[in-house]
């Protein structure tokens, strides 16, 4: 299987005042297509800011990050958000929907941004609340919908661009554990049938588990990659 | 991302937050209300000054009178030899020359009637430069002899109310007039017969000459019973107002300095048009200020939105919108209020043009009957006149002022980093 995700010598530091705290010190691995994927540490690890670089969100300081083959350090600024678009969905833990659209419209904003036509946009968000089992809730807004559904939304936004990695951080993060373990399943049973890759950023061992394989990182740097612990891989 | 999205989304973002969209846009309504309502009604005001100037000095006719304001009491009288040197410059379409009698009575069997302004004119001369003005009730004159009164209207109607005229045509009618004594120094009453020629419709022209209240006799009786040559006045006819400067120029230049005045009606219309333009401009500008506060005002709620949307912002971002995209979307809301405002302030600066016409109205209608009015002065009445370059204008305007004041919180948030944006509580 193709790597469509690289991830070679990555570092990465935060500014407090004049104080550089080191967030990521040299950390590669890769990810490949059709993957379940879990990265496992504590807080304060580096988690997030690997999985904001490994989306394009934000760029290392050192090292490379590969898109689908392609550098982003090398894209603009217009182009990495056009890489977003297409390639990468994010979930993130508190859902972030716009609190004033419907489910289906939060589904279809990223084939909107892209400018997709109306009738196109509409047809593929609905497939994605079906897969998600939300096609009767397209019409509710996020405030009329209880946290594990709106992650649902989240993750039928992730896929209606079809892109090549799903991002997920601390997505049950949010939840209690019975709807954490259901959206965890979820997104297992999206990875089996449909072959989506996901990246799952989490602090929690089961969930973290369940993956094909996990990213142990601790201060910074990866501790070291276990393979499917239980068979997970197919 | 297309920009009918774009724009539905802004204009949803605006819906969501009504009371602060409507309040932005409030004063971009009081901006636009201000410019169309002050420019329209200045223009209004303009035109209408403008045209009763035009319609009281005929504009190709000057008026020349001896002496000067400024410059002594004494004034010397003119001559043929003026009116023949007047004639003979070019432009100059016919010039005549009016003798003042005064104020007369009028008698015809037991009816009298009063004359303010009695006058000795060359009548073939003077009809040729009041052609518009000389109009008779029912026939004029087949010749106008020595004998011959020409009665104004007002002369011949002293009462509205009372139809039968004072004389018509035919009437011998006896006018006394206060006139030198033959070979003696004392001036005496006289009386003096004279054949009516005409009776002139009624004109009522607003402006220095109001025929209505003249009449007319010839200049050679009037010579021969005041025993002179002179005259008081010189009326010219040009041929193109827009030369009547010139011509006057080439007047003043027949005559000493201060000798006579010339009153050039385009001279009057231009500097009051132009005062009136100015002042019409300067209205404006005063109302664009207040564009400009509203202007503001958009920054202003839209900074304090982008702080608010940071999260969703990040959001857009990281699913992939572009910064080109926020920057439209937050532009587009800016846009959006601006068209808004303008539509809404379209309306109420018609309405306020035309309240505030009616109220300047009123306040000028209660001194319009002044001694000095001419009666028949229609009451002044300010129509607003709205200009497709003015709508456009403040509509222009008004876009361009809010593109630049929603410039700066549109241009922040779209430079927002996705990370620290859905970091954002």
């Amino acid at each position: 299987m193709a790597a469509i995700l690289q991830v070679q010598g990555v570092k990465k530091s935060y500014h407090l005042g004049k104080i550089a705290v080191p967030a990521l010190c040299g950390v590669s691995f890769e990810v490949e297509e059709g993957e379940f994927l879990t990265i496992f540490g504590p807080s304060g690890s580096g988690k997030s800011t690997l999985l904001h670089l490994m989306g394009g969100l934000d760029r290392p300081d050192e090292g490379q990050i590969l898109i689908d083959g392609v550098n982003i350090l090398k894209l603009s600024d217009a182009k990495l958000a056009e890489m977003r678009l297409n390639k990468i969905g994010f979930v993130f833990q508190f859902f972030n929907l716009l609190p004033r659209l419907t489910a289906l419209r939060n589904v279809e904003l990223p084939l909107t941004i892209g400018g997709v036509s109306d009738e196109e946009t509409t047809e593929r968000a609905q497939q994605m609340l079906k897969l998600v089992g939300l096609e009767a809730r397209g019409d509710h807004r996020p405030t009329e919908l209880s946290g594990g559904e709106q992650q649902r939304v989240a993750i039928a936004r992730a896929l209606v661009t079809d892109p090549k990695a799903i991002l997920a951080d601390e997505p049950t993060g949010n939840l209690d554990t019975k709807t954490g373990w259901e959206i965890v399943q979820l997104m297992k049973k999206l990875n089996e049938e449909k072959g989506q890759t996901f990246i799952v950023i989490t602090h929690d061992p089961h969930i973290a588990d369940t993956a094909d394989r996990i990213i142990h990182l601790k201060d910074g740097s990866v501790e070291a990659i276990k393979e499917a612990p239980r068979g997970n891989k197919r | 991302m297309k920009l009918s999205k774009i724009l539905s989304m802004a204009m949803e973002n605006l819906k969501q937050r009504k009371l602060r969209s409507s309040l932005t846009t409030l004063g971009v309504v009081i901006g636009i209300t201000a410019i169309i309502g002050l420019a329209s009604l200045g223009e209004g005001f303009r035109i209408e000054v403008r045209d009763r100037m035009q319609q009281g000095f005929e504009l190709n006719n000057l008026t020349i009178i001896p002496g000067s304001l400024f410059a002594g009491l004494s004034r010397q009288r003119f001559s043929d030899g003026d009116l023949q040197n007047i004639s003979k410059i070019s432009g100059v379409q016919t010039a005549t020359q009016v003798m003042q009698i005064g104020n007369v009575t009028l008698y015809n069997g037991n009816k009298t009637a009063q004359a303010f302004v009695a006058t000795a004119v060359d009548f073939t001369q003077f009809v040729k430069v009041f052609e518009d003005r000389f109009e008779f009730d029912g026939d004029g004159p087949a010749e106008y002899k020595n004998d011959t009164i020409i009665i104004g209207y007002k002369v011949n109607h002293p009462n509205e109310e009372d139809t039968t005229p004072f004389a018509v045509a035919h009437d011998n009618v006896t006018v006394t007039l206060l006139a030198p004594e033959q070979l003696t120094p004392f001036y005496k009453l006289q009386n003096h017969t004279f054949n009516v020629g005409g009776t002139l419709q009624k004109k009522g022209t607003p402006g220095i000459t109001n025929f209505d209240y003249w009449i007319f006799i010839s200049l050679e009786t009037g010579r021969t019973i005041y025993d002179t040559q002179e005259s008081d006045l010189i009326f010219v006819r040009v041929n193109d107002p827009e030369q009547s400067e010139r011509i006057a120029e080439d007047i003043e230049a027949l005559f000493p300095p201060f000798r006579i005045t010339i009153l050039v009606p385009l001279t009057f219309i231009r500097q009051v048009d132009n005062i009136l333009a100015i002042v019409q401009l300067f209205l404006t500008a005063i109302a664009s200020i207040s564009l400009f506060v509203a202007g503001v005002g958009i920054m202003n709620i839209m900074t304090v939105s982008v702080m608010e949307r940071t999260r969703e912002i990040g959001i857009l971002k990281a699913i992939g919108a572009k910064a080109r995209t926020v920057l439209g979307m937050f532009l587009a809301e800016a846009v959006l209020i601006g068209l808004i405002g303008s539509v809404i302030g379209l309306f109420t600066g018609y309405g306020l043009s035309y309240g505030l016409a009616s109220l300047l109205s009123g306040f000028i209608q209660p001194q319009q009957n002044t001694t000095f009015q001419n009666p028949e002065t229609p009451p002044l009445t300010i129509t607003p006149v709205f200009s497709l370059e003015w709508t456009i204008a403040a509509f222009v305007f008004a876009v361009v002022i809010c593109i630049v004041f929603g410039l700066y919180p549109a241009t922040k948030a779209s430079k927002l980093n996705p990370v620290e944006a859905l970091r954002y509580e």
